[in-house]
């Protein structure tokens, strides 16, 4: 699996799509005009299908038709079908399944794909040049993005991906087992929590917090700043504090009341509350967490036509219609405006458009960490015993 | 060997072939790309070169050898309860299930019709702290007062045994139920009790099932992770989950793939010598 | 005239001895009905949440009871789709495993052949692969030979991880049986297949159903393999993987339920239509 490239594959490439390395292409790229009739450059004309693979159930359903309206609408807008997939249901995983063809050159027949920037894929992406770059005059709506998250550590000025949900990591904690568990070093050295709170196994999640507390930069990771919050994990391990790390199955648990308190998703508390009232949900004090699934281009799809698709979900009505099924955290300014006409409860709740001051004190983690091996081989030995 | 097919000798290798060469095709030719990559060296940053890098299988030894054996004991002990449980339930369907025995085997695969993450959910529900089994353990005094059996070793081993159940149970069955019942009577006409009996003639006559179900356990849960993953604390993890990671969040394939044939060749050993034990080809054939 | 009878027959039992005769000969059955609670018990979890009305997406804690899931069973894009494809790909799959997996017994138990140890070797190797690795180099090999990934890879990676359970099943009822029937059928003027169909295939069905059963189940469960070679299909189980990130809908309990049911069901009626016909040859 090298890295080489030889021009055959090079040439395959340049075929399946990626045509604005040619110079019409570039020209018509800095011409900056969508107008579909003037073009006549390959790279300028929509395709008949966008391949789109994203996460199960995040998008927008129609329970009775079992349709996607936002897809549907955008069809008709624009007369490109769009062949949707929830093929992805982790981001391991997949990355597992794609490397296979993109380290060799080939497409995965895809458009675009989501992936989470709390796990070093997106950033891995980019360095081995397996996605493309998007052409942001076709994306004039790139303007709605959420100011916060516009310069993402691995991807500062946006050119090769976009949001399309975010979430925040804090704390959860159950009322009827616990008092309220608001800070790290509460969740981790308080003896009443012994062994009933998990935190979650994704460095890329669980650091950004730990670090917070710390009083360190979660976004600028040093040897030393990493080695202080290992040290406060490990200590929570090896005391048996830390039941276990878990995936999103600590929703389970912390429904049940197996657990009193652990890192949890925003998302995902929106859920668990409406069940349980018991079970409250903070960004700690110090600083939580940020993540954003992100729409990439992978190497060979489409660029224009998954360009004008995002151009369409950043419009703030596209984007409230799938926010009031998705329930995480809309990237596009002024969707919440539209909902607090169309379904106020939900505009109005803070785990779904947090206010700006959760936004300020929740931060990425550093993709350079998340490729360090030295740390990341460190932490899987930590969370694997 | 009996004298139908004396004359014949390519009968077997026809029998063989096409399976041998679906597995050649499908299973030896990608354990040989498996078995390159072991012993490449590199990172994912600058790629991999066949280096002939047997260090890696060393490293693997070296730096998860606890988790190589915990893997080995909990397959170990979920093997010997599945055994325990599971063989007087493939007797019973055997000798009393009468016409109802396929449907009674369908109950013992039931379980796989909804997927692996909801029964293990359905567990966590069943073994929760507040929920009825660790209240009555507590109340009997087998569990501490703050003891808990989920992200326990003794939780996972329970995960590995009933989700390796009906690989005990089926082979089990499958001899029990070819044994002569004439014959048991015969030995209870010559003044056997019961008891006697089935330790002398049924229960040698089902050591193929018995062999056959052991190792259709064993080896599967060896290299399982998921229990160990959903129902563990990272003390109980095992090698596969180390497999796992390494191929999937460290991106370190050849890690990962000399792990796999340390994996493979100590579960191997131990086959050989478990058959070995068991004495001759009547019981593995 | 004092009639001395011998007193032939049983000594007057205790009630004890009774009843311990009574819980000797249920023991077993009481057991072998434990042993069926305690498999089903999950199940049993999951039918019931199958009626469960969730406020928010997560099935977890009793809300209230509902008939609307299982009228609007279909109500999820893809879940039907998806099981459809795992029970096509199961019973396919399960199928040819079966077949290749009874043939390869049978020269096993049967023949002493140059290789057989290897051979033995070779079908272990597969069950001790961890599935992580044999997923992904899988997919290299369909990479390599520009296989599309869909429908035909996952049969095929099935039908690889299968036929190992179905040779080791079969084998166990190969070994100790009694050839002597098959002679005797041959001496009686049966061909050598005649005799396989008529004598040595209905006594080893049981085992050929059960390892059809087992990797049946194998099949449908199936993951990581999967994940790997499925290109964009989904089965069953990767769907609920991925959904349950956002949490699984309880039409995924109906669906699973549903699919038992309909087992259950037919094997019943399997049953019933059996008892039928013996009744019907007993009287003609």
């Amino acid at each position: 699996m090298t890295d080489g490239l030889t021009r055959l594959q090079l040439l395959r490439r340049a075929t399946a799509g990626g045509a604005f390395l040619t110079v019409p292409g570039v020209l018509a790229a800095c011409g900056g005009t969508s107008k579909k009739a003037a073009s006549t450059t390959a790279n300028k004309t929509l395709a008949k299908t966008l391949r789109f693979s994203n996460w199960t159930l995040y998008i927008d359903i129609d329970e009775k038709t079992k349709r996607h309206p936002t897809l549907d609408a955008f069809k008709k807008k624009t007369g490109t079908t769009v062949q949707y997939t929830e093929d992805i249901n982790d981001n391991a995983t997949y990355f597992g399944k794609i490397q296979g063809p993109l380290s060799r050159g080939q497409s995965i027949d895809r458009d675009i794909i989501v992936m989470t920037d709390n796990s070093r894929y997106p950033s891995l992406l980019i360095k081995k040049g397996w996605v493309e770059k998007l052409d942001k005059s076709a994306i004039p709506n790139i303007k709605n993005l959420e100011p916060t998250l516009q310069h993402p550590n691995w991807d500062p000025n946006r050119d090769y991906s976009l949001p399309w949900q975010s979430g925040l990591t804090g704390i959860a904690y159950n009322d009827k087992l616990t008092d309220p568990v608001l800070t790290v070093p509460d969740l981790l050295e308080n003896p009443k929590l012994k062994g009933k709170i998990t935190l979650l196994q994704g460095v890329g999640d669980t650091m950004p917090l730990i670090m917070a507390a710390n009083g360190d930069d979660p976004t600028k990771v040093t040897d030393a700043s990493w080695n202080r919050a290992f040290k406060v994990v490990k200590k929570a391990v090896d005391s048996g504090q830390i039941r276990q790390f878990t995936g999103n199955d600590y929703s389970g648990p912390l429904a049940k009341g197996d657990l009193n308190a652990c890192f949890a998703w925003s998302g995902d508390v929106v859920q668990l509350e409406a069940d349980n009232k018991h079970l409250h949900w903070n960004l700690p004090k110090d600083g939580g967490g940020i993540w954003t699934d992100n729409m990439l281009i992978p190497k060979g799809g489409n660029v224009y036509t998954a360009s004008v698709y995002m151009n369409y979900y950043y419009e703030p009505k596209v984007a409230a219609a799938v926010e009031d099924y998705v329930n995480y955290i809309c990237p596009v300014v002024g969707a919440k405006e539209v909902l607090l006409k169309e379904d106020p409860s939900i505009a109005k709740n803070t785990l779904i458009f947090p206010t700006k001051a959760m936004l300020a004190n929740a931060h990425n983690f550093d993709a350079a960490a998340l490729n360090n091996e030295k740390y990341i081989t460190a932490w899987q030995n930590l969370i694997s015993g | 060997m009996g004298f139908l097919h004396r004359h014949r000798n390519l009968t077997p290798y026809s029998l063989l072939a096409p399976g041998l060469l679906y597995l050649g095709l499908f299973f030896v030719v990608p354990l040989g790309f498996l078995a390159y990559q072991s012993l490449e060296s590199g990172n994912f940053d600058v790629g991999y070169a066949f280096t002939w890098a047997w260090g890696n299988y060393w490293d693997a030894i070296r730096n998860y050898r606890g988790h190589f054996i915990r893997s080995l004991e909990y397959a170990g002990i979920a093997t010997v309860l599945a055994l325990l449980f599971g063989y007087p339930l493939a007797y019973w369907i055997a000798f009393r299930g009468g016409r109802w025995k396929n449907l009674l085997l369908l109950f013992i695969v039931a379980p796989f019709f909804v997927t692996y993450l909801i029964r293990t959910l359905a567990w966590e529900s069943i073994l929760a702290d507040h929920g009825p089994v660790v209240s009555v353990l507590r109340d009997v005094g087998i569990l501490g007062n703050d003891g808990r059996l989920l992200a326990t070793s003794t939780a996972v081993v329970a995960g590995i045994t009933y989700n390796f159940f009906p690989f005990m149970a089926l082979p089990l069955y499958v001899s029990l139920e070819q044994i002569d019942q004439r014959l048991i009577e015969a030995a209870q006409d010559l003044y056997a009790s019961k008891w006697k009996a089935f330790l002398r003639i049924t229960l040698p006559l089902s050591l193929p099932g018995v062999v056959a179900g052991t190792l259709l356990t064993f080896i599967p849960a060896a290299g399982d992770f998921i229990n160990a993953q959903l129902l563990g604390s990272p003390k109980n993890h095992m090698i596969g989950n180390v497999i796992q990671s390494k191929f999937l969040e460290l991106t370190d394939y050849p890690a990962a793939a000399s792990m796999s044939f340390v994996l493979m060749a100590t579960i191997l050993v131990m086959v050989a010598l478990y058959a070995r034990a068991v004495g001759t080809e009547k019981l593995t054939g | 005239m004092t009639s001395t009878t011998l007193e032939v027959g049983r000594p007057r039992e205790s009630p004890f001895a009774r009843i311990w005769a009574l819980v000797k000969h249920h023991v077993l059955t009481v057991y072998a009905l434990l042993a069926f609670v305690y498999l089903m018990l999950p199940i049993a979890i999951v039918i019931a949440f199958s009626f469960n009305n969730p406020v928010g997406r997560f099935n977890y804690t009793w809300s209230s009871f509902t008939l609307n899931n299982w009228k609007n069973w279909d109500g999820v894009p893809g879940l039907r789709s998806a099981m459809v494809l795992s029970l096509e790909i199961a019973l396919l799959a399960s199928i040819v495993a079966t077949l290749l997996g009874t043939l390869i017994a049978l020269a096993l138990v049967r023949y002493g052949f140059r290789g057989r140890a290897a051979t033995n070797f070779l079908i272990f190797l597969p069950l001790s692969t961890p599935e992580i690795v044999l997923g992904a180099s899988l997919l290299t090999l369909f990479l390599n030979l520009s296989i599309v990934f869909g429908f035909w890879t996952i049969i095929i990676a099935h039908v690889m991880f299968c036929i190992s359970f179905a040779v080791v099943t079969v084998k166990a009822r190969l070994i100790g049986f009694d050839r002597h029937l098959e002679e005797a059928a041959m001496d009686l003027g049966a061909n050598e297949w005649v005799t396989f169909r008529k004598v040595t295939l209905p006594l080893i069905a049981p085992a050929i159903l059960a390892a059809l059963l087992l990797c049946f189940a194998i099949s449908i469960d199936d993951f990581v393999v999967t994940y790997f070679v499925a290109g964009s299909r989904t089965t069953f189980p990767l769907f609920v993987w991925g959904a349950a990130r956002v949490g699984a809908p309880p039409q995924v309990n109906v669906i699973a339920t549903f699919i038992f049911a309909v087992a259950v069901i037919g094997m019943v009626l399997n049953v019933l239509v059996q008892m039928r016909r013996e009744r019907a040859a007993a009287t003609a």
